[in-house]
């Protein structure tokens, strides 16, 4: 689908709890997480956590040059604190 | 298998015997404007459709190659998961783990995103054998025009 999008002119970024299938698959831009099934943006009701991943995962539309580049998230399930909007905002 | 995924090893496991989809090209699209002007698409495999849709098929091993149409003005009441291959308990308090619209929502209100288009996409994740030549041949085409008549610039995909 990923790669679809992208052949059709629109550009995208997905994220990933796989990495070795994301390697085989090879979509454009994933942002990684070793995070469990279900819970690609984190835990339920922390939306801190939930827009800083979308805002890294986003980030990449603008910082990624290498097709394929597939970026790990820094982030440990259930023990990074994510600080709220006004300190994570990014621009 | 649900219960068994939770263990970090075991999905290791699994995504290294992997038979799915290999791909050697890869297709590329550079963003063209700045975020904040983009208009954003959603993507989700979590399986959530309207509940008045037609569920996704749980009794085909392969899954079911199918999309739905998800609005993204939807009361979380009028949705519902179906995908009997992960553990959705926690997504079906908060469908943002698996369909952030309240978070792109949030970062177009802050002015990070452009507009998130009015209809998002959905599939179930789990799609194997003869189902995946579908997907890929039939039915991500049809999806990525239903985002391109939306004019979506970039897209956000979220797996489950």
């Amino acid at each position: 689908m990923q790669r679809e999008l992208e052949r059709q002119g629109i550009a995208t970024v997905g994220l990933s709890l796989l990495r070795k299938i994301t390697e085989r698959v090879k979509p454009p831009r994933t942002y990684c997480l070793r995070y469990p099934f279900g819970h690609a943006l984190g835990e339920a009701g922390n939306r801190d956590q939930q827009r800083q991943i979308v805002l890294d995962a986003l980030g990449l539309l603008e910082t990624v040059t290498v097709p394929g580049a597939i970026v790990e998230s820094p982030y440990r399930w259930r023990r990074t604190r994510f600080a709220p909007e006004d300190s994570s905002r990014r621009t | 298998m649900v219960t068994l995924f939770r263990i970090p090893g075991i999905r290791e496991l699994w995504a290294k015997s992997y038979q799915g989809v290999t791909s050697e090209d890869i297709p590329w699209t550079p963003l063209n404007k700045p975020l904040a002007q983009c208009r954003v698409g959603l993507v989700t495999t979590g399986g959530l459709h309207l509940r008045r849709d037609l569920p996704f098929d749980m009794n085909d091993p392969d899954g079911d190659p199918t999309f739905r149409k998800v609005p993204c003005d939807a009361e979380a009441s009028e949705l519902v998961i179906t995908h009997d291959y992960y553990d959705h308990r926690d997504a079906d308090h908060d469908l943002n783990l698996i369909w952030p619209r309240d978070v792109l929502q949030g970062l177009e209100s802050a002015g990070h995103i452009g507009p998130l288009v009015p209809q998002s996409v959905s599939f179930m994740g789990h799609i194997d054998g003869p189902h995946l030549n579908t997907l890929i041949q039939k039915s991500a085409r049809s999806a990525t025009e239903e985002i391109r008549k939306q004019q979506a610039d970039v897209v956000l995909l979220v797996p489950a």
